[in-house]
């Protein structure tokens, strides 16, 4: 019996030592993909996770009599905090300002407890190895521990398993140890059942998160987006999925691709800039969907507007482009301005009981694939919308594709003229969604003039790029369609038509 | 010879009577059997509602003569109007367009509308009764009229009416689920073999001629208002016969067609086409000649208040003329050629007279039959008339279970089910942030004689209809339980005229329609033996010009 026990020691040392490098990794790689920056993050996690431990080991002078009893209760520890770590990063992502005090706190917690390990063992094995040997062999399982973990970390568990599994499976290992040393040293042990119980529990709330991880932080998804999913959120009225590759953030609305960081300026410049720019006097501003904050952004370069009044439906998607740490960035706390008047409310039913005219109206909705959003795209909407401009105002309105989808832009074009605005349609390339349209209207008898030039810091929009952005090449040349009514919706059924051919 | 055929009368009548009550014993014992059973039983589902119906208790005082306090006050009126449904609300606006201002509108309920009355709750207002009609065909210029009056026609766009886009039902429009898919339409298509195809384009084809079809008097064949239509006796006949006879004689019998003829038949009148005549069969498909600038011909219109929108717009120059909670119980003519009517205010419990110079009885015949008993109307019987009684379920549910095929529409049918389907009491709403959602479910209670399953209907518990509508309901959304909030049940027990053989161009009806001494005027959708907004609507008026005329 003397001689099976310092054997098992030995390999939970192995296993002690694989799983606080997990630990580490799955912090680090966590951190990287939420925070972006990964030399950054994996330096400060493995400092702090390696001062952490040196902590731990000091502390570990503190533990005088049952010591393998502690050992048993740390093991349960550090797996349950190892083990749920990944899960509950995950999920607080979403309120980032409070983001880095649980990462580095957890990454401390576990450093602490696995820091404390090496020492108690060494104390529990004392008596059965000499000085030399005990050393040797302690700090040989400990290394070939931290290799293994190295290596099957990118190699296997990241690929297959995921960071939020392989957090629980790792877990599950501690654990096990625990229970493993609490049977096999239970005449040594005080209250061995009390322990023993304690960490079947911990096993069976682990193999539970193992079990759900897919639940708690979409695993499925990951599969449908090419890019890491750094949040996810279902509102009750879309799924907003943030993905995040090197620098590069996506944004998806019911998995239809938003805004992609790298170039969505290309986007909203085009979107705003052609009309505001040419609005000198414009103060009152309405922007209707729109919730990141983009398009807010490019209108607030504008000193003259002094209020904007966004509409958007969705208060989940306002409020994370006003907290969220890394959108709030992207869209220059634009959301935050005291220009900005939030409302989240349905659109269509908030048009109608507007009476104040708007300088400048930006539609930026989502694309009309469904029947509920189709609304917004009607003859009926866009009479409301004639009544909220103002007689020299602009407003624009994003038109979907008019390469991938002409009659659906054509549709939107058609169906602004058939409510009594003048329209002047235009495309522009914007990388990650190809080709785009936008629509810009006005009232008959208002005369718009190309602007002559803009105003600086802008990366597309140029008086020369605009100009190419007024002409329609033969592939995407104006089609005869029908006008979309609340009561044939056509604008779906071609958008659908469309879309699906090249999807 | 005739004591014979007379006693053979009596002994039929007695036999015929006693089967009845057999029957109806049968069945309504059996539903009472079942709800001790129940009783027993634990609660079966894990929501709840209300089981209501139009006002029964003040129904009540005119079937059984419970006591009413004797008349203390009385007032006159010039004309007096029974009833405020879609008939009597349209009499009393002709009335008032054409400068009569002393009438006054009794109504039994506490509301207005009759049969187009509508509910609400937190999400939304539903339907209970009419929830449709259809645009206004290009000939029927009083009723272009009112749609102009109360904006349902905003302008005219060349020689064509432009109707308001919010009260033209919304696409997608109507759907229907057949061969294990939601097919858009309700025509069968979907999985739908080539032989039964070719059978529905030749019934629609048929019916696109008679569309188009003009008697020997230059009129439309099939029209509306009924009044309006030909009275060509190669075409009236076939009032005589069955639907269903009409379509055997024509070789009609795929299945496909017969449901989907079946469908409109329990839709419209709330009778298979055995029951109803092949001209009223017809008459769904050929009558409707409705232009618009921005919709398609015969175009749908619909409120999330069903008719009961345009009942409110009706009565809305009105109000001062109504009166609520009043039953008139009896009419009689006094000495001096006047008029009384007997009334009961349900909610001061007292009763009064109001001598009127003329009434217009906006009422159906059987409640005519209780209040003019003193007064004849000769060769007229009552009894022939049938009624249809109907259930409507409404349904709160959020999130409604995804389905395959076409996504929810307005109308939304199952193909081979009791019901005529759903209609999404939330689908004229604008916004986009509501997936709660109101479904107006109609089951027309045809399967047995009306007498039986009305009174049958009267006797269910609330827990007994859903026994009844759940299976339908599950079959058609499998995963409906989980998303049910609340059922809502209201039962009519005389939901709409039948239109049986012989019915529409009969003497009877004939006979119905004669004022009472140039006095007593009658307005009715059951008179025209359609039941439909627009006839309500034309009864109304014409009554009116017969008590302006006078």
């Amino acid at each position: 019996m003397n001689k099976k026990l310092p054997a098992l020691l030995l390999i939970s040392v192995f296993v002690v030592a694989t799983c606080g490098l997990i630990y580490e990794l799955i912090a680090g790689t966590l951190a990287s993909y939420l925070l972006g920056d990964s030399v950054t993050q994996f330096s400060t996690i493995i400092g702090l996770y390696l001062f952490s431990m040196g902590i731990g080991s000091w502390l570990s002078k503190y533990f005088d009599k049952n010591i393998l009893s502690w050992f048993i209760q740390i093991e349960i520890l550090v797996g349950l905090v190892g083990g749920f770590s990944a899960s509950i990063l995950f999920l607080i992502f979403e309120s980032i300002a409070s983001f880095r005090i649980v990462l580095y706190g957890l990454v401390s917690l576990t450093g602490i407890l696995v820091g404390l390990e090496i020492p108690l063992l060494m104390r529990i094995l004392q008596n059965r190895f000499e000085f030399k040997d005990l050393v040797s062999k302690v700090f040989t399982f400990d290394y070939i521990g931290a290799l293994l973990a190295s290596l099957i970390f990118p190699l296997l568990l990241i690929p297959y398993l995921g960071l939020v599994k392989t957090a629980y499976l790792f877990g599950i290992l501690n654990v096990s140890v625990a229970l493993i040393v609490c049977i096999s040293f239970a005449k040594e042990i005080k209250a061995a059942g009390y322990l023993r119980n304690a960490s079947i529990i911990s096993i069976l709330v682990l193999a539970a998160g193992f079990i759900y991880a897919d639940k708690i932080t979409s695993f499925s998804e990951n599969m449908a987006f090419s890019d890491t999913i750094i949040y996810s959120k279902s509102t009750p009225y879309q799924r907003i999925v943030l993905t995040k590759k090197n620098k590069v953030l996506r944004l998806f609305l019911n998995g239809n691709l938003q805004f992609s960081s790298d170039d969505e300026y290309r986007y909203h410049e085009a979107l705003v800039h052609p009309a505001l720019q040419a609005l000198p006097n414009a103060k009152e501003v309405l922007v209707l969907g729109g919730g990141d904050g983009l398009a807010v952004r490019e209108i607030l370069k504008y000193p003259q507007v002094s209020n904007i009044t966004l509409v958007d439906l969705d208060h989940g998607m306002t409020s994370l482009f006003q907290s969220n740490q890394m959108l709030v960035k992207l869209n220059n706390s634009s959301l935050l301005s005291p220009k900005v008047k939030i409302i989240n409310t349905d659109a269509f039913s908030w048009v109608k009981t507007q009476q104040k005219k708007y300088d400048f109206i930006v539609i930026d909705f989502p694309d009309p694939s469904n029947y509920a959003v189709g609304k917004l795209y009607t003859n009926s909407f866009y009479k409301v919308m004639k009544e909220l401009l103002a007689p020299q105002g602009l407003m624009v309105v994003q038109s979907t594709s008019p390469y991938i989808a002409p009659k659906s832009f054509w549709t939107v074009n058609k169906t602004l003229e058939s409510a009594e605005f003048k329209t002047v349609p235009y495309h522009n390339y914007v990388p990650s969604f190809g080709e785009w349209g936008y629509i810009m209207a006005m009232h008959p008898d208002h005369k718009y003039k190309k602007p002559q030039s803009y105003i600086s810091g802008l990366r597309f929009i140029s008086k020369g790029s605009f100009d190419l952005m007024l002409h329609f090449p033969k592939d995407m040349a104006k089609v005869e369609t029908e006008v979309n009514k609340l009561n044939n919706q056509i604008l779906v059924k071609y958008f659908e038509d469309e879309w699906s051919a090249i999807l | 010879m005739s004591g014979r055929q007379s006693y053979k009368t009596v002994l039929s009548s007695y036999i015929q009577r006693r089967s009845f009550l057999i029957r109806l014993g049968l069945v309504t014992g059996g539903i009472l059997l079942d709800g001790c059973i129940k009783k027993i039983k634990s609660k079966a589902y894990d929501f709840s509602g209300t089981l209501t119906g139009p006002n029964a208790a003040a129904g009540h005082i005119l079937r059984d003569k419970i006591a009413i306090p004797k008349p203390t006050n009385n007032r006159n009126v010039k004309v007096l109007i029974i009833g405020s449904g879609i008939s009597g609300l349209s009499a009393a606006r002709w009335l008032q367009k054409n400068g009569e201002t002393d009438f006054e509108i009794l109504e039994l309920e506490k509301h207005t509308g009759g049969n187009s009355h509508y509910g609400a709750n937190q999400i939304s207002s539903y339907p209970v009764g009419a929830h449709y009609t259809t645009i206004a065909n290009t000939d029927d210029q009083l009723l272009i009229d009112f749609f102009k009056e109360i904006n349902v026609i905003t302008h005219n766009e060349g020689e064509l009416p432009y109707y308001n886009d919010y009260y033209l039902t919304f696409d997608p429009e109507e759907r229907l689920l057949i061969n294990g898919e939601w097919q858009e339409g309700l025509i069968p298509d979907f999985g739908v073999p080539q032989k039964d195809k070719e059978q529905i384009r030749r019934f629609l084809k048929e019916v696109e001629v008679l569309k188009h079809t003009k008697g020997k008097d230059d009129k439309y064949v099939f029209n509306i208002p009924v009044i309006n239509s030909s009275k060509d006796r190669s075409f009236t006949q076939l009032d005589r016969i069955s639907f269903k006879s009409y379509l055997e004689e024509k070789g009609y019998n795929s299945p496909y067609l017969l449901w989907y003829l079946n469908y409109a038949c329990k839709d419209d009148y709330g009778q298979k086409i055995d029951k109803i005549s092949a001209w009223a069969g017809l008459h769904y498909f050929a009558s409707r000649r409705g232009k618009a600038a921005n919709a398609e011909d015969n175009a749908v219109l619909t409120w999330s208040k069903g008719n009961g929108w345009l009942a409110e717009k009706m009565a809305e120059k009105l109000k001062a003329n109504i009166t609520t909670s009043t039953v008139c119980y009896s009419i009689s003519e006094a000495l001096d050629g006047k008029l009384q009517a007997w009334v009961y205010d349900t909610q001061t419990k007292q009763s009064s007279y109001i001598i009127a110079e003329k009434i217009i009885m906006a009422t159906p015949q059987y409640v005519n039959d209780k209040l003019l008993k003193n007064l004849q109307r000769p060769n007229f019987d009552y009894k022939k008339l049938s009624y249809s009684p109907w259930l409507i379920a409404n349904i709160t549910v959020d999130q409604l279970p995804n389905s395959k095929g076409m996504d929810l529409c307005w109308d939304n049918v199952a193909y081979n089910t009791p019901s005529v389907g759903y209609v999404n009491a939330t689908h004229q709403n604008i916004s986009l942030s509501n997936k709660e959602k109101v479904l107006t479910y109609y089951l027309p209670l045809c399967d047995f004689e009306p007498t039986i399953a009305r009174l049958a209907a009267y006797t269910r518990t609330y827990e007994q209809w859903l026994d009844i509508i759940m299976p339908e309901l599950r079959y058609i959304h499998p995963e409906i339980d989980q998303a049910i909030k609340q059922i809502d049940l209201w039962v009519w027990g005389h939901g709409m005229i039948s239109p049986n053989p012989d019915l529409i161009f009969g003497k009877n009806l004939e006979a119905a329609q004669k004022p009472i001494n140039n006095k007593i005027y009658f307005a009715h959708t059951d008179l025209s033996g359609i039941s439909i907004f627009e006839e309500a609507f034309h009864q109304g008026i014409r009554a009116a010009k017969e008590v302006l005329n006078k």
